[in-house]
């Protein structure tokens, strides 16, 4: 694990760590304001795949879980439907509050066996290099992510439905298609990243 | 009046659909063939300005100083048919004939023509009520307590030009808010603590010249009655006597002994307090640990320490959750590092309190679900976490904060130098509704309900047959209905507010102070004028007893809810007419019918009931008397006719005060008159009473018991008497209740005593 | 008569899994008096999952540089078809135009690419423009071979409507439980549009239904068995991705479930270019869906 700022608390409900998530994670300063009502965890269609729902995660935030919540599944599992950001009545992003710390938690090292994670590091790969996201590259890479055996084993599960979709015409079979200015992007998302390390040096 | 005197005028009103539904030229023949009634008129319109120019002119003319109105509901048009010099008796024509039965038949016009002859047999009997008016009565409010509350209740009496003495047991003015920092904000956008308002009600109060300020004083003993109280204050070991019209009890409340609270923590450790004593830490500025002096800067609140707890206070104090809440707040102001957790197990807050409430979380302290499963000596706090679904210790504490409950100050406090013994100061909370009846110390009897042992000297010292103390309900509190009767209790009279009558916090017992300071007026001007206070405002009159017929049986000495009547030292009634609320509970109880009052008496009920027509058994009409209390039940009756639901045409409604008025006599006159059942109905009785007069209902149940016995002996079924309680949001019911008590009465079938 | 002008950003999709959606799209609005202009040398938007390696800023920085060359192309609103690419770019958009420290840290990000953009554009989606901009009833206006008994479930998806529908002005579009515009493009085309209120809105499972598919069949379960009981014969979507996870995992389903779906899946757009008359395989792009939507190629003229 790679040399850590967020701060780790010393006994159950010792604020420090909250306090980091407050300032440090996208939606996060709106977290005070959750009264723990569940309406989240009770909307979220993928909460029974979850370990702990959002609204626990939330207070175990409160309750200075460090290890617990960035490790969760949750915020792996997290499809992105924003029922529970509609419907939360203080207005709490947790969609994004759940992005911020799965952003934290891959990037502080935890769970980088997690499927998401994995299937993240090649999806930005491919942007990175290309601007774009091209599907095959992204599948091929995420699959292999999980080393040579496996990947090989993935992709021909995956094969017949890759045909149909190459016979359908919406998989070419061709270059990946690129943006022409993929380099200026590049150049843009590293400043980027200098920028927020610049930031999280600055705490 | 006199009989002689009496010159009746009897007027029907054919207008909203009762000429329709029962010819006036039928109704007219009864008043005047049957009743000999002097004249009958009749109106279309009687509530329109021809129609009371019609009465006015006869009362004007002195032809008719008695009217017989047959119209619309007794409750309506009060204010319009009301004429100089005129009695007024009402017959229900309209919600209770035309809008529940079938126009033009024969069973609605005997209907109509019952109700008239009710009506006409009530002036007969009738007299007009001569007021008691015995002076001197006195203008001046009596306020126990110098609190918020009692300050309050003395300055809006002196607002509204009354003048106040108020009496402190202490040595100053405040009570428990003066020592509060800050205070739970009551103006908008509520999400800050405010200042304490005490300081500047204390200079107030002060400076207003017609309070007249008692410190270190306290009620000694009190007699008489509203308008009329003398009561014995000491101060500085003097007794003066006051005259006082009416009296507020403002003595507010104590908080729950922490010392019973070993399991929280309490005593064990320094650093646990209660709320009470955090706030003398705040004063001091900032909160520092007791034990070593260092800053707080770790602290958690632990609601409902000792209260919903079926081992301490049972019940809920209201104000505890904003109190934590407005303490943190103060607690991260002056410091933004602090770590402040709130462990709740319901969190109150109810209203506006919602903006405290995200202030508070915005401010970073963290509200935590669940219960305290204990407190260690070293401070750490196991929770129960209902959140996080496991066992938590917070450890790390600086100072943990009992949030304890509220015990009302209901009976006298032991003081210094005084010689009665006084057992505990704590009120027992789980006290029942107290029995009317304290004969040598031992309760009498009554309707099921146990006695109360009050475990402390009565405040007020009441010089009452029924007793010295001022009743209370459960958990100690005075509390009443406050959609039924707000503010009362069941003293006449005397009225409570603040804490010493349900938990609140200071901007309640604002509004609440203000409120029993307008009661206690009310009181002062009504009786002033012979007139009873609520709910039978304006009624003039009050209990005659005829001692010649007494027998000292006790019963309305006992029975009356509001201690009226004492004992004389031979043991006869005498009547307090002030302290009276003309409920006629003490009528219904006497068993040789001597107590009447002078527009209300056993005579004058038997007398309509016997005034009805029942048809003869071959006919196969049954009659069935409806007795509705007037609070409940009669207007719920009138509701089921506003939405002109149909209702059984032989039912007879006879409107009484209370149930508690009905004596067992004009249940054996219907029946022994052929009536086939009797329906009594009454209002909720028991712990959450909705009965205005408290015990109407439950006393009717109790006495309806022994009318089982009188229906033996006359051979009747016990299913032809019935007791039932409704509210008046039971319109609806009310024709499906009577539908099946009709088919009981058929199923049991005629009165075998009809035409005797 | 003049066509309102939108400057298009595809995203990824449209090259590859999307491409009968962004083909339809681009033949229904020559019918329909509106012209895309794409923004050159677009990238992708980030889609659902990539922050997680990227992070916060390089998120947005990804969108910074579409709506700077958006802007560098007119002051059009800026329309997207996709979900996440709407939901991406629109929230972008705003935190540029109200958060003052977003927009600094963001053009200091695009300013290494000599780019810079202060948030005066307006990002909306489609569907929308569709609704409120051209109108449900010009729509009508177009079809000439009605779909007459193509029985359609409406299936709008999440991200579609939520968080941002209530920043669409006016229409149906505005409500996030029961959006009803789908079931307006259907009877536009003169389909009937079937009774799908339970389904409408539920998250096929997004991308990790693309990764971790064990976790969402359950999911797209939902979505297919309430189109079958309400014997639909197409499910319409306006979503790339719910097309293609409710498309592809219907044999995965049967196998896991033992059921046997087999419903056809087509974007709003392949509707409308049937009944506008158009080529079922140029303009309406049917080709490229796996399940043929057979009952829906035998309308095409």
């Amino acid at each position: 694990m790679t040399q850590s700022s967020i701060p780790t608390p010393a006994r159950k409900y010792d604020l420090n760590f909250a306090r980091w998530v407050y300032q440090n994670v996208e939606g996060g300063d709106r977290l005070p304001l959750c009264m723990q009502c569940g309406m989240c965890s009770g909307s979220c269609p993928i909460g029974a795949e979850m370990d702990n729902g959002p609204r626990k995660l939330f207070m175990m935030i409160r309750a200075g879980m460090k290890e617990e919540v960035l490790s969760s599944s949750t915020i792996w599992n997290c499809t992105q439907c924003y029922n529970c950001v509609v419907r939360c009545p203080r207005k709490v992003p947790v969609t994004y509050i759940l992005q911020g710390l799965a952003t934290v938690a891959a990037r502080e090292g935890y769970a980088p066996a997690k499927a998401t994670a994995k299937f993240s590091r090649a999806f930005w790969r491919s942007v990175r290099y290309f601007g774009r996201t091209d599907e095959r590259m992204v599948t091929v890479l995420y699959y292999f992510s999980y080393g040579i055996k496996e990947g090989i084993k993935r992709a021909l599960a995956n094969l017949p439905i890759a045909q149909r979709m190459v016979k359908a015409g919406r998989m070419g079979i061709g270059l990946p298609h690129r943006a022409k200015g993929a380099g200026d992007l590049r150049a843009i998302l590293a400043k980027a990243d200098e920028i927020e390390a610049r930031e999280r040096a600055g705490q | 009046m006199s009989a002689q005197e009496k010159k009746l005028g009897v007027y029907l009103c054919g207008g909203c659909g009762i000429a329709e539904a029962a010819p006036l030229a039928g109704l007219e023949k009864v008043a005047v063939k049957e009743f000999k009634a002097p004249f009958c008129k009749k109106h279309d319109y009687l509530c329109g300005e021809d129609g009371l120019k019609l009465i006015r002119d006869d009362a004007a003319a002195g032809t008719m100083n008695q009217a017989v109105i047959a119209a619309c509901s007794p409750r309506v048009n009060q204010d319009k048919f009301r004429f100089d010099g005129v009695q007024v008796i009402r017959a229900n024509l309209r919600e209770q004939v035309a809008w529940t039965q079938p126009a033009g038949v024969d069973d609605t016009e005997m209907l109509a023509a019952d109700y008239v002859r009710m009506a006409i047999t009530e002036a007969r009997k009738i007299k007009v009520p001569v007021p008691y008016t015995e002076g001197p009565f006195s203008e001046r409010i009596l306020v126990v307590g110098g609190g918020l509350a009692g300050l309050t209740a003395a300055r809006e009496a002196a607002r509204a030009g009354h003048s106040a003495v108020l009496v402190e047991e202490s040595g100053k003015l405040g009570g428990n808010a003066l020592s509060y920092t800050k205070v739970v904000p009551e103006r908008p956008p509520y999400r800050q603590p405010q200042p304490n308002p005490i300081h500047e009600l204390i200079a107030a109060v002060q400076k207003e010249p017609r309070i007249e300020v008692r410190l270190n004083a306290r009620v000694v003993k009190t007699s008489g009655m509203p308008g009329k109280f003398a009561v014995e204050v000491k101060q500085n070991g003097a007794v003066a006597e006051e005259q006082v019209g009416a009296i507020v009890l403002a003595t507010g409340w104590h908080p729950y002994d922490a010392k019973k609270l070993g399991h929280l923590g309490y005593g064990a450790s320094p650093d646990v307090v209660t709320s009470l004593e955090l706030e003398e830490m705040l004063a001091k500025g900032q909160v520092r640990r007791k034990s070593n002096g260092l800053a707080a800067n770790v602290v958690a609140f632990v609601q409902c320490a000792g209260s919903r707890d079926p081992n301490h206070l049972p019940y809920c104090s209201s104000t505890c959750c904003t109190g934590s809440i407005r303490q943190a707040l103060q607690i991260v102001e002056a410091a933004p590092q602090a770590m402040v957790y709130i462990i709740y197990d319901e969190l109150r807050t109810p209203g506006v309190a919602e903006e405290f409430y995200r202030a508070a979380q915005e401010a970073g302290v963290i509200f935590m679900k669940g219960k305290v499963k204990g407190v260690g000596s070293d401070l750490t706090v196991t929770v129960d976490d209902a959140l996080l679904q496991q066992e938590v210790p917070l450890s790390g504490l600086d100072l943990v904060v009992l949030a304890t409950g509220m015990v009302p100050n209901s009976v006298a406090l032991p003081a210094d130098g005084e010689d009665v013994p006084l057992p505990e100061r704590d009120i027992d909370p789980l006290s029942q509704i107290p029995v009317a009846g304290y004969r040598n110390g031992a309760p009498a009897k009554s309707s099921g309900q146990p006695a109360v042992t009050y475990k402390g000297a009565p405040i007020l010292n009441l010089q009452y047959r029924q007793g010295p103390h001022l009743p209370i309900l459960a958990d100690g509190f005075s509390d009443s209905h406050f959609i039924c009767f707000p503010y009362e209790t069941r003293r006449t009279g005397i009225y409570t507010c603040g804490p010493v009558r349900r938990p609140m916090d200071l901007a309640e017992e604002a509004e609440d102070a203000t409120g029993a300071a307008l009661k206690a007026i009310q009181a002062i001007r009504n009786v002033s004028q012979g007139e009873a206070l609520h709910p039978r405002s304006g009624d003039l009159s009050f209990p005659r007893i005829g001692l010649s017929a007494c027998t000292k049986c006790r019963r309305c000495t006992v029975e009356c809810p509001f201690g009226a009547i004492d004992e004389t030292a031979e043991g006869y009634p005498i009547v307090n007419p002030t302290r009276c609320r003309r409920c006629g509970t003490c009528m219904g109880a006497c068993p040789v019918r001597t107590i009447s009052f002078d527009n209300y008496s056993v005579e004058m009920l038997t007398s309509m009931i016997k005034a009805v027509e029942v048809p003869d058994e071959s006919e196969e009409k049954p009659r069935v008397l409806v007795l509705a209390c007037q609070n409940d039940a009669y207007p719920a009756l009138d509701m089921a006719g506003i939405a002109r639901s149909p209702m059984s045409p032989y039912i007879r409604v006879l409107p009484v005060r209370c149930l508690g008025s009905v004596s067992l006599l004009c249940v054996n006159d219907a029946l022994s008159s052929g009536y086939d059942g009797v329906m009594m109905m009454g209002c909720k009785s028991g712990d959450d009473y909705q009965c205005h007069f408290v015990r109407g209902s439950a006393m009717a149940q109790e006495r309806m018991m022994k009318v089982g016995e009188t229906l033996k002996s006359m051979m009747l079924e016990k299913e032809r008497v019935t007791t039932l309680e409704v509210s008046i949001a039971d319109a609806s019911r009310m024709p499906g209740l009577i539908g099946s008590f009709m088919e009981t009465v058929e199923s049991v079938g005629p009165n075998p005593f009809k035409g005797m | 008569m003049s066509k309102i002008k939108f400057t298009y950003y595809p995203g990824c999709s449209s090259q590859g899994a999307g491409i009968h959606l962004d083909r339809s799209l681009h033949a229904i609005s020559g019918k329909l008096d509106f012209e895309f202009e794409t923004i050159k040398d677009w990238n992708c938007c980030g889609a659902s999952v990539g922050h997680v390696k990227g992070g916060a800023l390089p998120s947005m920085a990804l969108s910074g540089r579409n709506l700077a060359l958006a802007r560098q192309q007119g002051t059009a609103d800026v329309v997207t078809p996709c979900a996440a690419c709407y939901l991406n770019t629109h929230f972008v958009n705003e935190r540029i135009k109200n958060d003052a420290k977003a927009r600094g840290r963001v053009n200091e990000a695009l300013d290494a690419g000599g780019l810079s953009y202060q948030g005066d554009l307006k990002v909306r989606h489609v569907c929308e423009v569709l609704v409120n901009d051209v109108g449900i009833d010009a729509i009508k206006d177009q079809v000439t071979n009605p779909l007459s008994g193509l029985k359609v479930a409406g299936y709008v998806g999440c991200q579609t409507v939520r968080p941002f529908a209530q920043t669409a002005p006016g229409g149906e579009f505005t409500t996030y439980d029961q959006p009803k515009f789908l079931d307006q493009f259907a009877e536009a085309c003169g389909a009937e549009p079937v009774p799908y209120d339970k389904a409408r809105t539920a998250c096929c499972g997004g991308s990790v239904s693309i990764y971790s598919p064990e976790k969402t069949l359950h999911l797209m379960r939902l979505i297919l068995q309430e189109a079958k009981d309400a014997k639909a014969d197409v499910i319409s979507t306006p979503c790339p991705l719910c097309q293609q996870n409710v498309e592809m995992y219907q044999a995965a389903i049967n196998k896991e479930f033992g059921d046997s779906f087999n419903i056809p899946v087509v974007f709003y757009s392949q509707l409308m270019a049937v009944a506008f008359g158009m080529d079922g395989k140029k303009d309406a792009a049917l080709d490229c869906n796996m399940i043929k939507p057979d009952k829906l190629i035998d309308k095409v003229k």
